[in-house]
C-alpha cells in the first residue's frame, strides 16, 4: 500500500493535477507515511520533469505546472516532517529575485523551478528587489547561493550594488552570488565581483551545483 | 513634412466586426472589473476625480467604460510632430505609414554576429547613416545602441537623444526610465523640436511610477505621446492570441484614459509589441508568426475601429543573431502583415539580434524592405495612361516590343523599385565583380553615407546648451547616488 501511495504521489505531480495535489498528500499523511518518504516521491516527480524539460521532450509551461503540483502538496508533509523532528534533505538553499526598478519574472521563474526540481531549497523574493531585501533574506535563511536577476541595462549596476553589500555586511564569504539576465555576459559578472553567470536557466542551476557541489545538506 | 508612404488598398481584416466588437466588449470588462494599477498616488487621484474607482492600497483604478470610450473619443486620428528641421515634420495617422528606426544594446559584427558595447563615434556614425536612409522617418528613444562605452546606464538616455539631435534631424522618442524626460524635455527645447513622449507598462495591467512620471512630464511640455505594453503571451498575457489582444488593448487604453484626463486631446500612437513566450526559454520568441497576426489584430482594432494611430514593433527584432536569411524573413514577414493591417508606423531599421543587437549595414538593407513594405501598399494607378490600351495596339504580336516606347522610359521608375543593397547582376556578371552579396552592397552604401552625408547642422549655441544640460543631468544622478 505505501509503495502505490507514493507512486499516486508522483503521478500526481506528472498528471499536473493541481486540484488533488494537496488533498492527496494529506491522505497519505493520514495514512501514516514516512514524510520524507511523501517529499521524495515529489520532488521524483518534478525530476522528470525537469529532465524531460532538459531533454526538449517538455517545455516552461510544464515545468511550471509541475512545481505549482509540489507547491500545492509540501505543505501538509512539511508541517508532518516538522511534527516527526526530521530533516529535509536539500543540496542547498538558494535565494533568488530580480533587482530594485526591474519588474521582469519569467527568467527568475524558470531558475528557481529547476532548482527546485534539481533538490536545492529556495527562497524567492520577488521582483523589484532593494538591495537590503537580499542582503537581510541571506542573513536569516543563511542560504549558500543568491542568485540575481536583471533583464534592463539600467538595472544590471543594480547586482553590482547587491555584491557590494554583501562585502558590507561582511557576509560575501559566505555566500555564492550568480547572476543572470539577457544584458548580462562573462565579462559584466566577473568586473562586478560574481562567481557565475548563467546565460540559460539550465546552465545556471548547472553553475550553481558546480559552485557548491552537489551533496545534500540537512535542514530543518 | 516626411511623406511616409499613403495606403491605396484597403486594409486586411484578420477579425470579423463581430469579433471586434466581442474584443473590445471584452477589454471594457476588464478595466472595470479589474482595473489597472498606476503606481502614483498623483495620478490615482486625477484618476478617481474623474469617476474610476480607487483603491490606493494595491494601487488600482477600475475605469468604468463610458470614460474609456470617451477617451477614445478624445483621442485625434492624426496629429503633428515637429522636427528641428521642418522637412522632417510628420503628421501620424489616416493612411499614411511611416518607419521607425530599431535599437539594439550593443553592435554585432556582420559576419559573425558576436556582439560588444559599442563606442560613442560607432553611434554617432550609425545615427548619421540613419539621418539619410530615405524611407527611415524617425527614432526611437536609446538608439541605435542603449549601451555605450563610458557612458553610465542612467546617462544613456539623454547621451543618446544628443547624439541624435547632433546627427540628424528627424523625430526622436524620449525616454520613460528614471526621469530621462526632464533632460530629453530640455534637450528638444534647446533645438526647437518637439519629441514623441513615451509612457510604458509593466504587464499585466500596471503602470510604474517611471513611466507615470514620463507621462505626465511629456505631455505637460505639450508633446504627444508614444503609448506601449509589451506582453509575452503566455507569460504576461494569455497564450491566445484572442486573450493576449484584450489585455493589451486593456493596458493601452488605461493609458489612454488617463493621458486624455491630464492634457484633453493629446496626440497618441499606439504600439503593439506582444510576442508569444520560446516555450524552451522563456524569452520572447522573436520575430515569430504570432508576432504579426497580434499586429494585425491590433491594427484593425486600434487604426479601424478606435481610429488612434498605431505602430508595430515586431520587425524591428529577428531572432536571428546574424544578418541572414532567416533575419530577413522574419523581418519582412512581419513587417508586410503590418502594412497590409493598416500600421501607421513600422519599426524596422538596423536591429539585428532580439533587442541585443544593431548594425547600420542592416538599416541601409532594411531601407530596401522598408521602401518594398511601403510601395505595395500604395498599389499601383489604373487609369487610361498606365493601361496603355492605345500603346498596345500598336505593338505587333509576337515582333513587336515596348522597351522603344517613350510610355516605357517614362514610367519605369515609378512602377518599380530597384533596391539599394542587394544583388541584382546577372550571373556573369556577379562572377567577374567579385561575387558580392547584399552586405557588401549595404557596407559600400554605409560607407558612401559616411563620406558624403550632412545632417541638417544645429548652431554652436545649441551644441553649448546641449552639453549644458548633459552636464546638470549628470549633477541630478549624482545627487540620487545613481552616479
Amino acid at each position: 500500500m505505501e509503495h502505490e501511495i507514493l507512486a499516486g504521489l508522483k503521478k500526481t505531480v506528472l498528471d499536473y493535477d493541481i486540484e488533488k495535489a494537496e488533498s492527496i498528500a494529506k491522505d497519505a499523511i493520514s495514512k501514516g507515511l514516512d514524510p520524507l518518504k511523501c517529499a521524495e516521491a515529489l520532488t521524483e516527480g518534478i525530476r522528470q520533469i525537469g529532465e524531460g524539460f532538459e531533454k526538449g521532450d517538455l517545455f516552461l509551461v510544464d515545468l511550471v505546472a509541475g512545481s505549482e503540483v509540489v507547491k500545492k502538496a509540501l505543505p501538509p508533509i512539511h508541517e508532518e516532517i516538522t511534527r516527526r523532528g526530521q530533516k529535509t534533505a536539500s543540496l542547498g538553499k538558494v535565494v533568488l529575485g530580480t533587482v530594485f526598478g526591474d519588474i521582469h519574472s519569467i527568467g527568475k521563474d524558470m531558475v528557481a523551478t529547476l532548482l527546485f526540481a534539481n533538490g536545492f531549497e529556495v527562497i524567492d523574493l520577488g521582483v523589484n528587489v532593494r538591495s537590503d531585501s537580499f542582503i537581510d533574506a541571506i542573513k536569516k535563511s543563511e542560504a549558500n547561493v543568491l542568485a540575481i536577476s536583471a533583464l534592463l541595462t539600467t538595472t544590471v549596476m543594480e547586482q553590482k550594488n547587491v555584491i557590494e553589500g554583501l562585502g558590507r555586511e561582511g557576509i560575501r564569504p559566505n555566500v555564492k552570488v550568480i547572476v543572470g539576465g539577457a544584458p548580462i555576459n562573462q565579462e559584466f559578472a566577473d568586473s562586478i565581483g560574481a562567481d557565475g553567470y548563467g546565460s540559460t536557466a539550465l546552465e545556471g542551476v548547472a553553475i550553481v551545483k558546480s559552485l557548491l557541489g552537489t551533496e545534500p545538506q540537512k535542514h530543518a | 513634412m516626411r511623406r511616409g508612404f499613403r495606403r491605396r488598398i484597403p486594409p486586411v481584416k484578420i477579425l470579423s466586426d463581430c469579433e471586434v466588437e466581442a474584443i473590445h466588449r471584452a477589454t471594457l470588462n476588464l478595466l472595470e472589473e479589474v482595473g489597472c494599477r498606476f503606481e502614483s498616488k498623483k495620478a490615482l487621484e486625477i484618476l478617481k476625480k474623474n469617476g474610476c474607482i480607487v483603491n490606493y492600497e494595491d494601487f488600482r483604478a477600475r475605469i468604468p467604460a463610458y470614460l474609456v470610450e470617451e477617451a477614445i473619443r478624445k483621442t485625434p486620428s492624426s496629429f503633428l510632430v515637429r522636427a528641428r528641421d521642418p522637412k522632417n515634420n510628420m503628421m501620424f495617422g489616416g493612411n499614411t505609414l511611416y518607419f521607425m528606426s530599431s535599437a539594439g544594446a550593443r553592435i554585432c559584427d556582420p559576419e559573425t554576429g558576436i556582439a560588444r558595447t559599442a563606442t560613442l563615434e560607432e553611434n554617432n556614425q550609425a545615427v548619421l547613416v540613419s539621418d539619410a536612409l530615405e524611407n527611415l522617418d524617425c527614432f526611437p528613444s536609446y538608439t541605435p545602441y542603449f549601451e555605450i562605452e563610458d557612458v553610465e546606464p542612467v546617462m544613456l538616455c539623454p547621451t543618446s537623444l544628443a547624439s541624435r539631435i547632433r546627427y540628424s534631424s528627424k523625430v526622436s522618442r524620449g525616454a520613460q526610465v528614471t526621469d530621462s524626460y526632464i533632460w530629453e524635455i530640455q534637450l528638444a527645447r534647446a533645438v526647437g523640436q518637439q519629441l514623441l513622449g513615451n509612457m510604458e507598462a509593466a504587464p499585466p495591467l500596471s503602470y510604474p511610477e517611471d513611466a507615470i512620471n514620463a507621462g505626465f512630464g511629456y505631455a505637460e511640455a505639450g508633446f504627444p505621446i508614444y503609448i506601449a505594453a509589451g506582453a509575452v503571451m503566455g507569460g504576461t498575457a494569455p497564450v491566445t492570441l484572442a486573450g493576449s489582444t484584450i489585455t493589451n488593448n486593456a493596458e493601452l487604453l488605461a493609458a489612454v484614459v488617463f493621458l486624455q484626463l491630464v492634457r484633453p486631446g493629446i496626440g497618441i500612437i499606439a504600439n503593439d509589441f506582444v510576442e508569444p513566450i520560446d516555450m524552451r526559454t522563456g524569452s520572447p520568441a522573436f520575430g515569430s508568426l504570432g508576432c504579426s497576426l497580434h499586429h494585425m489584430a491590433f491594427n484593425q482594432i486600434w487604426n479601424g475601429f478606435y481610429r488612434i494611430p498605431t505602430n508595430n514593433t515586431g520587425a524591428a527584432f529577428p531572432n536571428s543573431k546574424r544578418i541572414d536569411f532567416q533575419g530577413g524573413y522574419e523581418k519582412t514577414h512581419i513587417a508586410m502583415a503590418s502594412a497590409l493591417s493598416g500600421a501607421n508606423m513600422i519599426v524596422l531599421h538596423g536591429g539585428v539580434s532580439s533587442e541585443l543587437s544593431y548594425h547600420p549595414l542592416q538599416a541601409v538593407m532594411d531601407d530596401d524592405i522598408a521602401a518594398i513594405v511601403g510601395r505595395t501598399i500604395e498599389g499601383f494607378e489604373v487609369n487610361d495612361e498606365t493601361m496603355a490600351l492605345e500603346i498596345m495596339k500598336e505593338v505587333e504580336p509576337m515582333r513587336g516590343t515596348y522597351l522603344n516606347k517613350t510610355h516605357t522610359r517614362t514610367l519605369w521608375k515609378k512602377e518599380y523599385y530597384v533596391p539599394k543593397a542587394a544583388d541584382r547582376l546577372t550571373y556573369q556578371e556577379w562572377l567577374k565583380t567579385g561575387r558580392k552579396n547584399s552586405i557588401d552592397y549595404a557596407r559600400d552604401r554605409m560607407e558612401e553615407l559616411l563620406a558624403a552625408h550632412k545632417p541638417t547642422p544645429i548652431t554652436p549655441e545649441q551644441d553649448k546648451e546641449i552639453d549644458r544640460i548633459l552636464e546638470e543631468a549628470k549633477k541630478y544622478y549624482r545627487n540620487k547616488g545613481l552616479l
